[in-house]
C-alpha cells in the first residue's frame, strides 16, 4: 500500500486509460446482439480491468466516479436555483428527484471526507463545492419546511357558546331584584365547557406530516439541526400567538389587571378559563402531539422544541392568574375565582403531561402554585363576605319592612357558592385544620348528614348568622314594634324559602329550617300582639284590667275604631312580598280581630249609627294589609 | 443596647426584640439601628458589584454580563428580604397607617406592581437574547468546520447577519423579539403581510402600548429622600429600599431587550451625599454613559455577552463577505480565535441565560408575596384609605 501511494500522481494518465477501457468493455458488454464467445472474452477482459483498476488504481477511480456523481447531482440541486416555485407544489417525482440528489450529495461529502484527508487541492476543491450545494440544498430545505408549515397549518375553532358559567353576584342597593336571575345557572354550569371528545386535533394537514419528516431527516443527517428547530419553533411558535388573536386574548400588563373594573375583569377571568382549556388541553396536547410525531426520533430535542413553542404563551397565561390572584379581595371576584380555580385544578394533570421533562418543569410547578395563590386568595374573599355582611349598616330603615337586598344578595350569593362546594369543602378543609376556628360547630347529632356538617355548610351557617345578626341590628331602625317584626319576618321567611328551595337544604339541614320556621313565625306571633293586643284591648272583656271597664260600650267602639283606622293607615304601606305568609298573616289576624269584634257587637247593644264597621267590612279591610300602597279610611268611609 | 452584640444574625436580633417590652423610646432606638444596618448593607452588596480598579489583580464579572446580573438580582433579593423583615415582622404595625407611611407604603406598592411588569418584560426579553444564542451557534458550528469551505461560509453568514439585523432592529422597533430568521429569503410568508403584521403588533411582551422607560420613569414618580418631619427612620427605610428597586429595574432594562426603550432615563435621581448610595450612583453612572452610547449606535442591549456577540459577529461578517477559497491559514488561524470566543460566549449565555430567566421569576415572585403580606397587614389594622393598584 505504502508503494501505491507514491505511485499514485506518476499514474494519473494510466489509471484514466484504464478506467475510459473499463467504461468501452461494460458499454460493449451491454451490447445486445453479441455472440457467446464475444460475451465470454469482454467478461474475462472485463474482469481483468475491474482487478487491475481494484488493485492499483482503486482510490482514484473513485474519486473519477464520485466527480462524475457529484456533477450529475449538482445539476439535479442548480437547476432549481433559477426556479422559484416551491418544490413541492410541483408533484412527488419532483421532489424525489430533489430529495435523492441531497442524498447523493451527502453520501459523496461523506466519501470526500475520507478520501481528501490526504487528498489533493482538485479533491478539495470538489468537497468545497459539495458543500456549497448541500448549504443551497439545506436553505432551499428550510424555505420549504417554513413554506409548508404555513400553507397547512390549521387551527381549531372552539365554539364559544360552550362555555357557561354562573353569572355575577353583586351587590347593588338600587337594584332591587337581584333575585333569581341566576336561578337556573346551576344546572348549567355542570361540566361547564368541558372540551368534549378527542382532544387531540391536527395543527398541520396530516397529509404533509410525511414531508416534513423527510426534510427533518436530511436536515438532521447533514448536521443542520439547529437551523431546522430554529425554523420549526419560530413558525409554531408564530402560529400559537396567531391563535391568541383568534381566540381574542390579549396581552394584559398585571398594572392593567389590578387597574381593570370589575365588569371587564369578569369577562376577562371568563376568557381565560376558557381558553385554559382550549390551549392547554387541546392546543398544546395537539401542538406535543405534533412535535413528537416529527422529532420523536430525536430524543429530547422534540420536547425540548415544544417547550420553547409553547413557553411564552404559558407564562402570559400564568401572569394574568398571578394579577388576578393578587388582586383586591371583593365578595364578587370570589365566583371568578373559584371558577379559574376549578379549571386549573383541572387542568394540572394536563399541564404536568405537557411538561414533565426538565425543559419546562418551572413552568409545571409555577402552575402549581398559581393554583396554591387562587386557593388562598377565594378562602380570603370568601371570609371578606362575612366582613362585608358585618360592615353593611344603614341609616334609615328599609322601606315598608321588605326583604333588604343584603339578605336577598347574601342568599342569592351562598346559594351559587353551592355549586363549588368540592373545592370550596377542600379549600376550607384546609383553613380550618390550620387552626381551630370557632365557627365549626360540633358533629355530635347522629343522624346528620355529613352534608350538613362539611366546612362548607358550617360557614354557610355562620354566613346566615352573620347576616341574620345584621338584620336585627337593622330593625332596631324602626319606630314600630309591629314593622320591626314585619321586617324580620319577611327577611327570615326569605332566608328560610331559599334554603329549602335549593340544594343550600342539604347544607343547612331540617334541624336549621326547623329553627327558622320557628323563628319568623315568632315574629309573625310578635307582630300580631304587638299590633292587635292594643286594638284589641278596647272591645275585649278582659276581666284583669278596668281600664276601659268604665267606658262605656259605645265610647269602646270608637276607640277601636280609630285605633283600627290608625293600623290601617300604616299597616297597608307596609309589605309581606311573599304572598303565601301575607294571606296566612291577614287569616291569623283576621281570625282574632273578627272573633273579638263579633264577640264584642254581640255582647254589646250598640246603636248601628255607632257601629262604622260591620264585620263584614273589617274582614275586607283586613285584606288590604301588608300590600305596601298606604290607604286611609278617614276620609272615604266617614259615616 | 450594643448593636454590635447581635449584628451577627439581623434575623435573630429581631426576633429576640419581639419579645421584649418596649418603651417608645427604645422602639425609636432600634429602628435606627435597624435602618443604619439596612443601609451598611446595601452599601456593601452594591460596592461588590463596582467594577475592579485596574490594578486589581481579581477576576471580577464585567458590568452588565449575565453573572453579573445574577449578583444584582441576588443583592435585590437579600435587600428586600431585609427589608420586609423590618417593616413587617418587629414593628408595631399601626405605625404603618400613620402619616407618612400611610401614604409611603401604598406608594411603593404601587411601585412593585411595576416592577412585577418590568420583569415580565424581561423575562420575554431574555428570550430575545436565547434567540440570539441559537444564531450565534449556528455560525460557531459552521465556522467551525474544517478544512472550511464555501457553504459552511454561507452557512455562518446568513446567521451572522440575521444575528445582526436582529440585535439592531430590536430596539429601533421598540419591538420584542422580531424574528428575522423563520421568513427566509423568498419569503414563505410574503403573500400573507396581514397576518404578519398581526404578529408584529402581537410581540409586545408585556401589553400594547407598554413603555419599559416609561415604567421606569414611574419608579421615580413621588421617590423623594425624606427631609425634616416626614424622615422617620421607616420612611428611610422605605426610601432605600424604592431606589434599590428603580436602580435594579433600571439596570436590567438597559441590559436585556426590552419593550420601548425609547428615551429611557439616564438620571438617577438621588441626592449624592447619600453614604449608602454611592456605589450605586457610580455604577448608574458607568451604566448611563454606555446607555447614552448605545442609543446612538442603536443596538439591543448593553448585556456585556451581547455586546461581544455583536463585536464579533460583525468581524466574522467582514471575514464571510472577503473569503476566498481557499483560505489563507493566517486569517484562518484569526478567525478560529474569533470563532472560540464567540462559542465562549454562547457557552455563558447557554449556562447563564436560563438561570437568569430562573431569578427573575423568583425576583418577580418574592414581590409578589411581599406585597401581600404588607398589603395583609394594611388590611389588618384598618381599611386602606385609596384602593389598591
Amino acid at each position: 500500500m505504502a508503494g501505491y501511494q507514491s505511485m499514485m500522481p506518476n499514474h494519473e494518465g494510466e489509471q484514466h486509460l484504464l478506467a475510459a477501457a473499463h467504461h468501452v468493455v461494460k458499454a460493449l458488454r451491454a451490447a445486445k446482439n453479441l455472440s457467446d464467445d464475444m460475451r465470454k472474452v469482454l467478461g474475462d477482459l472485463d474482469g481483468h480491468l475491474s482487478k487491475m483498476t481494484g488493485n492499483t488504481e482503486s482510490r482514484g477511480g473513485e474519486f473519477v466516479e464520485i466527480e462524475e456523481r457529484f456533477k450529475r447531482a449538482e445539476n439535479r440541486i442548480l437547476r432549481w436555483e433559477s426556479n422559484q416555485t416551491m418544490i413541492w407544489d410541483t408533484g412527488t417525482e419532483e421532489v424525489s428527484d430533489y430529495i435523492g440528489a441531497v442524498e447523493e450529495i451527502q453520501t459523496l461529502i461523506e466519501s470526500l471526507r475520507r478520501l481528501s484527508v490526504k487528498g489533493n487541492g482538485k479533491q478539495k476543491e470538489i468537497l468545497s463545492r459539495a458543500d456549497s450545494a448541500l448549504q443551497m440544498t439545506m436553505l432551499r430545505l428550510e424555505e420549504q419546511l417554513i413554506h409548508i408549515l404555513v400553507q397547512h397549518k390549521q387551527y381549531f375553532e372552539p365554539e364559544y357558546v360552550s362555555f357557561h358559567s354562573c353569572q355575577d353576584v353583586v351587590y347593588d342597593e338600587s337594584y332591587v331584584s337581584v333575585e333569581d336571575e341566576s336561578s337556573d345557572e346551576s344546572s348549567r354550569r355542570v361540566n361547564s365547557g368541558r372540551v368534549s371528545g378527542e382532544y387531540i386535533v391536527d395543527l398541520i394537514k396530516p397529509h404533509v406530516i410525511p414531508d416534513i419528516k423527510t426534510i427533518v431527516n436530511i436536515m438532521f443527517g447533514a448536521n443542520y439541526d439547529q437551523e431546522f428547530c430554529e425554523a420549526y419553533v419560530g413558525v409554531r411558535k408564530d402560529a400559537l400567538t396567531e391563535y391568541f388573536v383568534i381566540l381574542e386574548l390579549e396581552k394584559l400588563s398585571i398594572e392593567d389587571v389590578l387597574k381593570m373594573n370589575w365588569r371587564t375583569l369578569s369577562s376577562e377571568i371568563k376568557k381565560w378559563n376558557w381558553a385554559m382549556k382550549i390551549i392547554i388541553r387541546v392546543y398544546l396536547a395537539s401542538e406535543k402531539n405534533l412535535c413528537n410525531k416529527i422529532l420523536g426520533e430525536y430524543g429530547t430535542i422534540s420536547s425540548f422544541c415544544f417547550v420553547e413553542i409553547a413557553k411564552a404563551s404559558l407564562i402570559c397565561l400564568l401572569n394574568f392568574g398571578e394579577a388576578v390572584a393578587m388582586s383586591s379581595v371583593q365578595p364578587e371576584k370570589l365566583f371568578r375565582l373559584l371558577d379559574m380555580y376549578e379549571v386549573l385544578e383541572d387542568l394540572l394533570s394536563d399541564i404536568d403531561g405537557l411538561l414533565y421533562e426538565e425543559a419546562g418543569s418551572y413552568i409545571r410547578i409555577e402552575f402549581h402554585e398559581l393554583l396554591r395563590k387562587l386557593g388562598y386568595s377565594a378562602k380570603a374573599t370568601f371570609s371578606e363576605l362575612q366582613i362585608a355582611i358585618a360592615s353593611n349598616t344603614s341609616i334609615k330603615p328599609f322601606p315598608q319592612g321588605g326583604i333588604h337586598p343584603l339578605t336577598r344578595y347574601v342568599m342569592n350569593y351562598i346559594k351559587t357558592l353551592t355549586l363549588y362546594d368540592e373545592s370550596l369543602n377542600l379549600l376550607l378543609l384546609d383553613q380550618d385544620s390550620d387552626h381551630s376556628n370557632p365557627v365549626l360547630e360540633t358533629a355530635n347529632e347522629q343522624d346528620a348528614s355529613s352534608v350538613t356538617f362539611c366546612p362548607l355548610a358550617c360557614h354557610l351557617r355562620s354566613v346566615t348568622s352573620a347576616l341574620q345578626c345584621n338584620l336585627f341590628d337593622k330593625s332596631k331602625l324602626y319606630k314600630e314594634e309591629g314593622l320591626r317584626h314585619i321586617f324580620l319576618m319577611n327577611n327570615i321567611h326569605y332566608m328560610v324559602d331559599k334554603v329549602k328551595g335549593s340544594d343550600l337544604r342539604l347544607f343547612f339541614g331540617d334541624e336549621w329550617i326547623r329553627k327558622h320556621n320557628g323563628k319568623f313565625q315568632q315574629h309573625a306571633k310578635s307582630y300580631e300582639r304587638a299590633t292587635w293586643s292594643s286594638v284589641l284591648s278596647f272591645i275585649r272583656d278582659c276581666p284583669h284590667s278596668n281600664t276601659f271597664f268604665k267606658a262605656t260600650p259605645k265610647e269602646r267602639c270608637r276607640g277601636f275604631n280609630l285605633a283600627f283606622e290608625e293600623v290601617y293607615k300604616s299597616q297597608t304601606q307596609w309589605s309581606i312580598p311573599d304572598s303565601q305568609l301575607k294571606e296566612d298573616l291577614r287569616i291569623s289576624s283576621s281570625l282574632k280581630v273578627i272573633h273579638a269584634y263579633r264577640t264584642f257587637l254581640g255582647r254589646n247593644h250598640i246603636s248601628d249609627k255607632y257601629i262604622k264597621y260591620s264585620v263584614d267590612d273589617l274582614e275586607s279591610l283586613l285584606l288590604d294589609l301588608f300590600v305596601g300602597s298606604p290607604r286611609s279610611l278617614h276620609s272615604s268611609q266617614k259615616r | 443596647m450594643p448593636a454590635t452584640d447581635y449584628q451577627g444574625s439581623f434575623l435573630g436580633r429581631i426576633s429576640i426584640r419581639r419579645n421584649q417590652v418596649m418603651s417608645m423610646e427604645g422602639n425609636h432606638e432600634q429602628e435606627l439601628e435597624d435602618l443604619e444596618l439596612f443601609q451598611k448593607h446595601v452599601a456593601d452588596r452594591f460596592a461588590d458589584l463596582l467594577p475592579p480598579q485596574p490594578s486589581d489583580e481579581t477576576h471580577a464579572d464585567p458590568l452588565l454580563s449575565i453573572s453579573w446580573l445574577r449578583k444584582l438580582l441576588d443583592a435585590f433579593l437579600c435587600c428586600e428580604a431585609e427589608f420586609k423583615a423590618i417593616l413587617i415582622m418587629g414593628r408595631e404595625t399601626s405605625q404603618i397607617l400613620k402619616p407618612p407611611l400611610d401614604r409611603l407604603i401604598p406608594e411603593l406598592l404601587e411601585r412593585t406592581v411595576k416592577a412585577l411588569d418590568i420583569c415580565n418584560a424581561i423575562t420575554n426579553g431574555i428570550e430575545s437574547v436565547r434567540h440570539y444564542q441559537k444564531l450565534a451557534e449556528i455560525a460557531v458550528t459552521a465556522l467551525e468546520n474544517k478544512p472550511i469551505g464555501d457553504g459552511q461560509i454561507k452557512r455562518a453568514r446568513r446567521a451572522l447577519n440575521s444575528l445582526v439585523t436582529a440585535m439592531t432592529t430590536e430596539d429601533k422597533d421598540g419591538n420584542n423579539y422580531t424574528r428575522t430568521w423563520s421568513f427566509g429569503r423568498r419569503g414563505a410568508a410574503s403573500g400573507n403581510n396581514k397576518v404578519t403584521g398581526q404578529l408584529r403588533s402581537l410581540s409586545w411582551s408585556v401589553s400594547r402600548n407598554w413603555s419599559a422607560a416609561r415604567q421606569i420613569h414611574a419608579l421615580t414618580t413621588n421617590l423623594v429622600a425624606p427631609r425634616g418631619g416626614e424622615s422617620s427612620s421607616l420612611a428611610s427605610t422605605v426610601y432605600v429600599m424604592s431606589t434599590v428597586m428603580l436602580f435594579v429595574m433600571w439596570a436590567m432594562v438597559a441590559a436585556i431587550p426590552c419593550q420601548e426603550r425609547g428615551g429611557l432615563a439616564t438620571h438617577f435621581p438621588v441626592p449624592k451625599q447619600l453614604a449608602w448610595a454611592q456605589s450605586m450612583i457610580v455604577l448608574h453612572e458607568k451604566i448611563g454613559e454606555e446607555w447614552k452610547k448605545k442609543e446612538k449606535k442603536g443596538s439591543a442591549g448593553l448585556l456585556d455577552e451581547m455586546q461581544k456577540m455583536e463585536k464579533l459577529g460583525q468581524s466574522l461578517i467582514d471575514f464571510t463577505d472577503n473569503f476566498q477559497f481557499p483560505a489563507e491559514d493566517e486569517r484562518v488561524e484569526e478567525v478560529a480565535t474569533q470563532v472560540a470566543e464567540l462559542a465562549e460566549t454562547c457557552r455563558k449565555m447557554q449556562d447563564g441565560l436560563v438561570p437568569l430567566q430562573l431569578q427573575i421569576r423568583e425576583v418577580f415572585h418574592r414581590m409578589v408575596r411581599s406585597r401581600t403580606e404588607i398589603h395583609d397587614l394594611l388590611e389588618s389594622n384598618g381599611k386602606l384609605s385609596a384602593p389598591m393598584v
